[in-house]
């Protein structure tokens, strides 16, 4: 009989989604060996994947967003037929530039204390849906914002844009009913912004950029640099 | 076990295996029934993962729009089908993280699921809050330190190497934590699929 103890130990991890790259390749070669009948392999196999299937029990559940079961289906029916959910071309365009935009640039841009927690590159399916619209004004450089017209979430994306002043940062704003809100503070990093939102850029009437002092005032105490209009798209 | 779950007027609500087999033929709201069944605890997963709310819907859709897609591919025998909705779920979730990682290491602490007494803990839903319950008391009785290294992998989304890197703990030493806990929780756990 084989020992399935080194087996054990790398199902254990692969069930929980924290194997290494190099460790799933000797789990590989471990099942390989072990061959495809190995019930020793798939009851342990079995029993991890249970335990790992459960421990999504251990959290409360959290209602998802109203609108979003439709968006799923539609999705859904729309893959059935072959035929993908409509985009605008133009905007399916742009998000390919921002997506080629983002591979070049790279690395990560510094948040302010007021933006989400784990700033990442737009995955691929939000990219492919986006609406983008580019910010106008004075200054150099350029700078974006692709967001979704329905739900939360949004990037601001720029290029060659000039540091603020020592103690000084970008901040966004977004104008509803008149009024402005934060969306938070940024600065460039080489002149590159890649930087998520967690805010409901669809429903704003018009998003303006300010320069203010690095504690991110809840109000703007300049005028704005850059504005934007995401219901002209 | 899929089975049918007795709704409180008498009719009998299909079981998550019945509206997955009519999803094969892609019926549609067998698709939605499910999707409101489990969209909620999906979304709970995700959203802990990957700590972003936007970033948590896309994990959930995909998850969703994988099921519908692969439906025929589901293996009763490896589990029931919230299992495995759930593991996907997850993997795109970790899979959101680890490109993360992959561009900026990050060495804040994430965030880990709190483990409250059972009993202060209030679910709408009775078999959930009852499975729930029962998930988390198992969690609770594991020795901190293997616990702690379930809850930076599953649901803060780290690798071994990185829990390793993290807890300034030799790598073998986390790998003995996850299988030792991973046996007992197994053990815990059992009978627990419906």
């Amino acid at each position: 009989m084989r020992d399935h103890e080194r087996v054990e130990v790398l199902l254990a991890a692969q069930a929980l989604g924290g194997l290494d790259p190099e460790d799933a390749e000797l789990l590989a070669r471990e099942r390989a060996e072990h061959g495809p009948g190995c019930e020793e392999c798939a009851r342990l196999e079995r029993g991890f994947a249970l335990v790992a299937g459960n421990l999504s029990l251990a959290l409360d559940p959290v209602p998802v967003r109203e609108g979003l079961e439709d968006e799923v289906v539609a999705r859904a029916l729309g893959a059935t037929r072959g035929t993908a959910v409509a985009r605008p071309v133009r905007w399916r365009r742009l998000s390919m530039v921002a997506a080629a935009a983002i591979l070049l640039v790279g690395g990560w841009v510094l948040r302010d204390l007021t933006l989400p927690e784990r700033p990442t590159g737009p995955p691929p399916g939000f990219l492919a849906e986006a609406e983008i619209v580019r910010f106008e004004g004075e200054g150099a450089g350029t700078l974006a914002v692709a967001f979704r017209r329905t739900g939360p979430g949004a990037y601001l994306l720029g290029a060659d844009l000039p540091a603020p002043e020592e103690g000084r940062r970008y901040e966004l704003w977004l104008f509803r009913d008149g009024r402005p809100t934060s969306g938070g503070c940024f600065a460039p990093e080489n002149g590159t912004v890649i930087v998520p939102l967690d805010a409901e850029v669809g429903t704003a009437e018009l998003l303006a950029v300010t320069i203010e002092p690095a504690s991110c005032p809840d109000a703007p105490t300049t005028d704005p640099i850059l504005t934007a209009d995401p219901t002209a798209i | 076990m899929d089975g049918t779950v007795p709704a409180t007027t008498g009719s009998v609500e299909p079981g998550d295996l019945d509206l997955l087999r009519r999803i094969e033929r892609r019926d549609e709201e067998a698709f939605r029934r499910l999707f409101r069944r489990h969209a909620p605890h999906a979304h709970a997963l995700a959203l802990r993962v990957v700590r972003q709310a936007f970033l948590a819907e896309e994990a959930v859709q995909d998850a969703f729009l994988a099921l519908w897609r692969d439906a025929g591919s589901y293996d009763p025998g490896r589990g029931s089908v919230r299992t495995w909705l759930m593991g996907m779920v997850h993997n795109r979730a970790v899979d959101l993280v680890r490109r993360e990682e992959s561009q900026r290491r990050r060495v804040e602490e994430p965030r880990l699921v709190v483990l409250e007494d059972p009993g202060d803990r209030v679910v709408e839903e009775l078999g959930s809050a009852e499975q729930g319950a029962r998930v988390r008391a198992a969690l609770a009785n594991l020795p901190p330190e293997q616990r702690r290294v379930i809850e930076l992998m599953y649901f803060g989304g780290l690798s071994q190497s990185r829990i390793a890197e993290h807890l300034s703990l030799p790598l073998g030493t986390v790998k003995s934590r996850t299988v030792l806990a991973m046996r007992r929780l197994r053990d815990d756990l059992v009978g627990m699929e419906r």
